[in-house]
């Protein structure tokens, strides 16, 4: 049906193959594999098996760069979830040391990340002014603080029992060995890219961070969202408790810190924009691969961690800016072309 | 020395895409009010950034008092005696009216900026300009009449010659917009020589006493005001004619569909109580502030009414959230396209289905093909001048922007269509389109409230007419016996007297 004017408005998308090209997920692609050639050429030591088994300890921090995905996305941060992995960690352990059963451990480590989570969620919702910043920080005081009243100041604690850890820390594979880990942030990260790429609530999250006001007007269910966000957050930081675990049989009052600061930085390096709104998981995957490779191939050569993060921090900063001088060169370009 | 303080020719202003401006020009007398009219999007802004060195113009000459002009920046048109007072007040809002008046040329004395002297002389400026507040007093707490005085200050405060009002009645009731034409005229007194944009053909009655109209980025022509006709000029603004601005279609009024019982919330309004029927169109006016928005903002669920009752259809219901309200098929078209109707950033399509996004994608999943399908005859149907559905909604001028927020609502089930300003700071011509829907809803049996402060409008709208004044229903009056002057009257009752402590 056409309008009384007679004016047809088109309906029809452009070709989405020229369009996935030229977007940021298509230069990470390209980033990706330079990444990986560089490391071959920089460390010896630099191959499929090596990678695969250095990979485990930084996947860990995959699960939470999927879950902050999404807060990034509602234009919102939580910077508790070092903490909420220390004192999930903590916990685990603890329960695993009373000799429970190995299903009720890993269910401690999600149990208490849910919770921490929710606790976040209660608080962001019940009063939805106060900064996300300000009350995450004040709970990674508190999450982190409990664990070091648990641990004693500078404490640490590790499992007697490491059958049920080491059992999820194998691997498939006889020759190259393939770590669950890999299987679980792959499937794991699907889901996540197709709820938040594809689906209707994805598409909430995205109108939420772009205009909460219109998205409320709209009949969107904005703190239900925002909680059901912040308690997956914590599930999540169970889950990457839990494989820290499996990888040092242990945890102390420093687990976990620094990982939101790293969860961020792959999100924002994969395009998705710390204001709201912006980017998707796919990019935010390819881009937890490159930091991993990054990490893997340099520590390989023994180059300081302090180095690596610096390296990460002016890949960010390009990642951030670049966008921007993207968008003056388009712009200068069809000045000139239209004058 | 000529005759005019600003002449500007053959002005070209290309922006990437598109030519905003097209060889206009423009006569400024020494000490006239000078109307800016046409359309959104015609160019008026465009040129306004040019004269004020905002933007600098592909092509064409400016002259100054004769002389020609080049200007590189903001502050060379500052410093040659032109200041513009723009539609959004670009003020401070927790600094003092000093501060912000100064703002950029403060008073300094060894390296200090002197206080006294500074709220000294902005007092000056402001008693000039018969204002009721103190220079000390805090920007936020100013209303928008007064804000816009204190850009007028500011403007004074430059000594500038030439003042330009971007559309300074925009948001100002019938009685502040009387106060502001009090200062233009003084400013006219004074010498300075003052072009103003405004929809509002009142303003331009009133003050002007010449105007010049663009339309589609091109110079129409300069009138005098005296001598152009109302009909003529809406046709040299559209460059058609509208025969009917305001097509109230002949509706059998049904049943009551919406009842609203003695609301009240504290501090915002008290014991409202009214009707909504079938086919019938309810305006609600009174003077920015009286409330209207704040009831039907507790109708939909945004805010919570603290006692009061509502019914549809004759049931009792109650609505916590916007959601809620949606379900039962009121619907709210919110005044503030820009931030509460619309997301700007995303493409028309988007918008349109939002609030439906859980009905037509079923599986959870999008449904990208059913979107665009909904998207496109929507569009249509309210007929949008979009090119196609995947345009930001911030490409589409005021008009059309509206038009998008009207399909997003015929995206859903209404019963009760809310529409609140909707045709604030929309030209002419998308106007009398934008009454034509409401007149095709009203058709459709959907029972329609319409929050206005336009007299006009709800006059020519409206089948009954609810007005408030601070927070209470002061009246209600039937199409036959509504005039402008008994709205007034109502709107104005009691609150009249306190005006101060409203402000405050």
């Amino acid at each position: 049906m056409a309008g009384k004017s007679g004016r047809s408005i088109n309906n029809v998308p452009e070709n989405p193959v020229k369009k996935a090209l030229l977007s940021w997920e298509g230069i990470l692609i390209v980033l990706f594999a330079a990444v990986n050639i560089f490391c071959i050429w920089f460390s010896e030591y630099y191959n499929i098996s090596s990678v695969l088994r250095q990979m485990p300890v930084y996947l860990a921090e995959v699960f939470l760069m999927l879950a902050m995905a999404f807060i990034l996305v509602l234009g919102e941060i939580d910077i508790s979830v070092g903490s909420i992995v220390c004192l999930s960690a903590t916990l685990t352990c603890m329960m695993s040391n009373t000799g429970a059963p190995f299903v009720i451990v890993v269910l401690t480590a999600l149990v208490v990340g849910t919770i921490c989570g929710m606790v976040n969620g209660l608080i962001l919702t019940q009063f939805p002014e106060l900064p996300p910043m300000i009350v995450t920080l004040a709970t990674q005081i508190i999450f982190r603080g409990i664990a070091e009243i648990v641990l004693g100041s500078g404490g640490s604690i590790s499992v007697k029992n490491t059958a049920g850890f080491k059992a999820i820390a194998g691997k498939i594979g006889t020759d190259i060995k393939v770590p669950y880990i890999l299987f679980l942030v792959l499937i794991l990260g699907v889901i996540f890219a197709v709820i938040l790429g594809k689906s209707t609530f994805g598409r909430k999250v995205y109108a939420i961070g772009t205009n909460r006001v219109t998205a409320h007007y709209s009949g969107i269910h904005v703190q239900k969202i925002r909680f059901i966000i912040y308690t997956v957050m914590g599930t999540m930081s169970g889950l990457c408790a839990l494989f820290m675990i499996s990888s040092s049989y242990g945890a102390n009052t420093t687990t976990g810190e620094n990982f939101e600061m790293d969860a961020i930085a792959m999100a924002v390096f994969g395009g998705i924009s710390s204001m709201g709104g912006k980017g998707n998981l796919a990019g935010g995957l390819i881009s937890a691969f490159i930091i991993t490779c990054l990490r893997i191939g340099l520590g390989q050569k023994n180059v300081y961690a302090q180095v690596i993060l610096l390296i990460i921090g002016v890949l960010l900063i390009c990642a951030v800016a670049l966008p921007n001088i993207v968008q003056q060169i388009q712009k200068a370009l069809s000045v000139k072309k239209k004058a | 020395m000529s005759d005019y303080i600003l002449e500007l020719k053959g002005i070209t202003k290309i922006f990437p895409g598109v030519k905003a401006l097209n060889n206009v020009q423009f006569q400024l007398k020494r000490g006239e009010v000078h109307a800016l009219m046409g359309e959104n999007g015609a160019g008026k802004s465009t040129f306004i950034k040019v004269i004020t060195g905002v933007h600098k113009a592909e092509e064409g000459e400016m002259y100054l008092n004769g002389q020609k002009v080049d200007f590189k920046g903001p502050r060379d048109a500052q410093a040659a005696g032109i200041a513009a007072v723009y539609q959004h007040a670009t003020s401070y809002p927790h600094l003092t009216v000093a501060e912000n008046i100064f703002m950029g040329h403060e008073i300094i004395r060894h390296h200090m900026i002197q206080w006294k002297a500074m709220n000294e002389e902005a007092n000056k400026l402001l008693q000039q300009l018969h204002t009721d507040f103190d220079a000390t007093a805090e920007m936020g707490t100013l209303s928008v009449a007064q804000q816009q005085m204190v850009e007028i200050a500011k403007a004074l405060s430059t000594n500038a010659q030439i003042i330009i009002l971007d559309e300074p009645t925009a948001s100002l009731t019938t009685r502040e917009s009387e106060e502001l034409y009090h200062i233009v005229d003084q400013l006219r007194e004074k010498g300075v020589s003052v072009i103003f944009i405004s929809h509002r053909f009142e303003d331009m009655y009133r003050l002007a006493s010449r105007v010049t109209v663009f339309r589609d980025s091109q110079y129409i022509g300069t009138y005098n005001v005296d001598e152009i006709t109302n009909a003529d000029l809406i046709k040299a603004m559209v460059g058609r004619e509208i025969n009917d601005l305001f097509p109230k279609p002949d509706v059998k009024i049904g049943k009551e569909v919406l009842r609203i019982e003695n609301y009240t919330r504290a501090g915002f309004y008290k014991d409202i109580s009214f009707t909504v029927h079938a086919g019938e169109i309810v305006g609600m006016t009174g003077l920015v502030g009286a409330g209207r928005t704040e009831v039907i903002e507790s109708v939909c669920g945004v805010t919570h009414q603290d006692s009061g009752k509502l019914y549809l259809d004759g049931k009792e219901i109650h609505i916590k959230q916007p959601s809620d309200a949606m379900k039962l098929g009121i619907v709210l078209l919110p005044e503030d396209r820009q931030k509460e109707g619309l997301i700007m950033s995303w493409g028309l399509g988007r918008n349109v289905t939002l609030p439906v996004i859980d009905k037509y994608a079923k599986t959870g999943l999008d449904n990208n093909q059913k979107e665009r399908e909904i998207a496109k005859e929507l569009l249509e149907e309210v007929d949008t001048k979009a090119v196609d559905i995947f345009q930001p909604a911030s490409s589409l001028s005021g008009g059309n922007q509206q038009k998008v927020v009207v399909a997003k609502a015929l995206s859903q089930e209404m019963k009760v269509v809310i529409m609140d300003e909707p045709t604030k700071g929309v030209d002419v011509g998308a106007k009398a389109e934008i009454y034509a829907i409401l007149g095709d809803m009203a058709k459709k049996g959907y029972a329609i409230i319409l929050i206005s402060s336009e007299m006009p409008e709800i006059l020519g709208m409206a089948d009954r007419i609810v007005v408030m004044c601070n927070g209470r229903k002061t009246g209600e009056l039937s199409r036959e016996e509504a005039t402008q002057e008994k709205i007034l009257e109502l709107s104005m009752e009691k609150g009249a007297s306190d005006r101060k402590g409203a402000a405050n």
